[in-house]
């Protein structure tokens, strides 16, 4: 399996009058296809690592290589294109837009990249829904919508463009154990089933416990890489 | 500026949602169009109603021998005076005139070039004399300056021979009616019985204090041999000044004046006007802009969460800003739609206002620039206005609001 991610000595600064160092020297390859999970203690650091990773963020130095492409060469539209095209982001909120409806959202992300989506990409989301099992919510507006079915509307989303990344930042840490243990189970599911690579930021043990690999970062620094205890 | 499909949907959609928001600016543009296109119809209208009872029955270009007006007298064989002399023929009458009658005639822009005859007298009543103004005229030439058929109040609007027509203020004044006959001199102090045929109101005192005849006998009795003038009218009354000035360069041995240059005080009151309605124009569109400004800068702080999203989606800062401008570019054009229609109905409630309560009664002018005009500004107003939330969503980093949280 090759690297789809390749960070190079990442280090985030945040601060311009009180300078704040976030990251130190990170270096890490994740294999394509790989559930990660990244935990750590609050304020360690590790959802702004998830951030650079997705090119939310810029890191103050080194490179983030995704699917063989170094990003630090992008400008901010082609940042913007990168996102759409190769990633896609569940976060902790479910960051649905509320004027528009379940199925509405979960087709935005490929209207940004390609336009008006062809029945083709219709039927896909369609699919995606009755796969998480929200088939008869598509006409719902997010406020109709319970936390769980949310964030199963987002995962649904975050892979409508057939990403090879997913980003997820505490995708279950809103959601009742029991929900999230379903979002869980979902998550992993699908991800394995169109081999995307999931990047996940948690701090559920439990579920870290589920992943390919897990990654401790403490003060901005890995702690701890399962990859390497093997 | 290329525009993707989705930011219409969302600009749309942001718009629905934001219901009130997005009806009170557009009524807000609607007012400032309705309230344009009224004032600029209303503002038309007076100027064109001013104008056409100032000149509507004068001349709008006069063509005179140039010593019709004070010269200096040139006496003392200067060379510059020399040069400035027109022609000893064409001092004080325009002999060639049939010349000058078929050179006009081949302007387009010319309705009627008529040969007039213009001179003093005084209408002699037992003791008293009334001065009159003395008027040759050719029919059916004069009829289209003066409109005598429509003018006249009573008699008949026909000179010929000794019969004359007089002007109301005249007639009021030495008491003489249709029928009646009387002695009227000349400056040199020789004169004639004439009869009345007709009495005139042409609207405005001077032109009310003239005796008009035909040419022939205008001529005789003033012993003249040419003309005096030749007064033109023309299809559009603002191209005078642009006639008057190729003539002035083609006819040098003749006084070319346009209406303009004669009522200079009106067209000043006139452009005094047109500034002051364009600088309500421009305080209404500014305010618009504001008030667009303002509101839709609030809808970019409301929607920076949604904006935020998208841009963790792949949303560029470009299209970002685009959903704004097509916001304000969509409020603007529906909003101009509606002033536009407003405007309209304001236009014609008030004529037919006025027309109803009896009050001098002028058409409004509604003319295609008058409407699109500040359709087209307030259209650019929204646009512009957009371009203040355009660049605060353009600039919105997408970690400020998934951080945020």
């Amino acid at each position: 399996m090759s690297d789809i991610i390749f960070l190079d000595r990442i280090n985030k600064f945040y601060g311009s009058e009180v300078v704040f160092q976030v990251l130190f020297d990170i270096n890490l390859s994740i294999k394509s296809g790989q559930f990660t999970a990244i935990i750590g203690p609050s304020g360690s650091g590790k959802s702004t690592l998830l951030n650079i990773i997705g090119l939310l963020e810029t890191p103050t130095s080194g490179k983030v290589f995704l699917d063989g492409l170094d990003t630090s060469r992008l400008n901010k539209d082609e940042l913007a294109a990168c996102r759409n095209e190769k990633t896609g982001f569940i976060f902790q909120f479910h960051y649905l837009l509320p004027e528009f409806t379940a199925l509405e959202n979960i087709l935005i992300p490929y209207w940004i990249g390609k336009g008006r989506p062809p029945g083709k990409v219709v039927d896909r989301a369609l699919h995606l829904m009755k796969r998480i099992g929200i088939e008869q919510l598509g006409g719902k507006y997010p406020n109709q919508l319970s936390g769980g079915q949310q964030q199963r509307v987002a995962i649904a989303r975050s892979l409508i463009n057939n990403p090879k990344i997913i980003f997820a930042d505490e995708p279950t840490g809103n959601l009742d154990s029991k929900t999230s243990n379903m979002v869980m189970e979902l998550l992993k599911e699908i991800v394995s089933e169109n081999n995307t690579t999931l990047v996940m930021v948690t701090h559920d043990r439990d579920i870290a416990a589920g992943a390919d690999r897990t990654i401790e970062i403490v003060d901005g620094r890995i702690n701890f890489d399962s990859a390497h205890t093997y | 500026m290329r525009f993707n499909s989705y930011e219409f949907m969302i600009a749309r959609r942001f718009l629905v949602s934001g219901r009130s928001q997005t009806v009170l600016i557009i009524l807000g543009i609607a007012i400032g169009v309705a309230v344009q296109v009224f004032l600029i119809s209303l503002m038309d209208g007076l100027q064109r109603n001013l104008i056409q009872r100032t000149i509507g029955s004068s001349p709008h270009v006069t063509i005179a021998p140039p010593l019709s007006s004070p010269q200096p007298l040139g006496i003392g064989g200067g060379a510059i005076d020399d040069y400035q002399r027109p022609l000893k023929t064409e001092e004080s009458e325009i002999l060639s005139w049939q010349r000058y009658s078929d050179y006009l005639g081949s302007f387009e822009e010319i309705t009627v070039a008529a040969p007039m005859i213009n001179g003093n007298g005084y209408i002699e009543k037992g003791r008293s004399s009334f001065p009159v103004l003395i008027k040759g005229i050719t029919l059916p030439e004069a009829d289209v300056i003066y409109k005598f058929n429509k003018n006249t109040v009573s008699g008949d609007p026909r000179p010929g021979g000794n019969s004359v027509l007089i002007g109301v203020a005249s007639s009021e004044k030495s008491g003489l009616k249709v029928g009646d006959s009387f002695y009227l001199r000349n400056q040199k102090g020789t004169g004639d019985y004439f009869s009345i045929k007709g009495i005139f109101d042409l609207g405005s005192s001077a032109a009310n204090n003239m005796v008009v005849m035909s040419l022939d006998r205008a001529r005789n009795f003033l012993d003249i041999t040419g003309i005096s003038s030749i007064e033109i009218q023309v299809h559009d009354v603002f191209a005078a000044d642009d006639l008057a000035e190729k003539l002035r360069a083609s006819l040098n041995q003749v006084k070319v004046e346009s209406w303009q240059e004669k009522n200079q005080e009106l067209l000043s009151g006139l452009q005094a006007q047109d500034t002051s309605s364009a600088m309500i124009q421009f305080f209404v569109l500014l305010s618009i802009t504001l008030g667009i400004a303002s509101v839709l800068a609030i809808v970019a702080i409301q929607k920076s969460r949604q904006l935020g999203i998208l841009k963790a989606m792949g949303t560029n800062d470009k299209s970002a800003a685009r959903i704004f401008i097509i916001q304000g570019f969509s409020m603007g054009f529906v909003g101009a739609l509606i002033g536009i229609l407003l405007g309209l109905g304001m236009t014609s409630l008030f004529m037919f206002g006025t027309k109803s309560s009896g009050g001098p009664t002028y058409e409004l002018k509604i003319t295609l620039t008058n409407i699109l005009l500040p359709a087209l500004l307030a259209l650019l107003s929204a646009s512009l206005a957009s371009l203040v939330p355009a660049r605060r969503a353009a600039g919105l980093n997408p970690m400020e609001v998934i951080r945020n949280e």
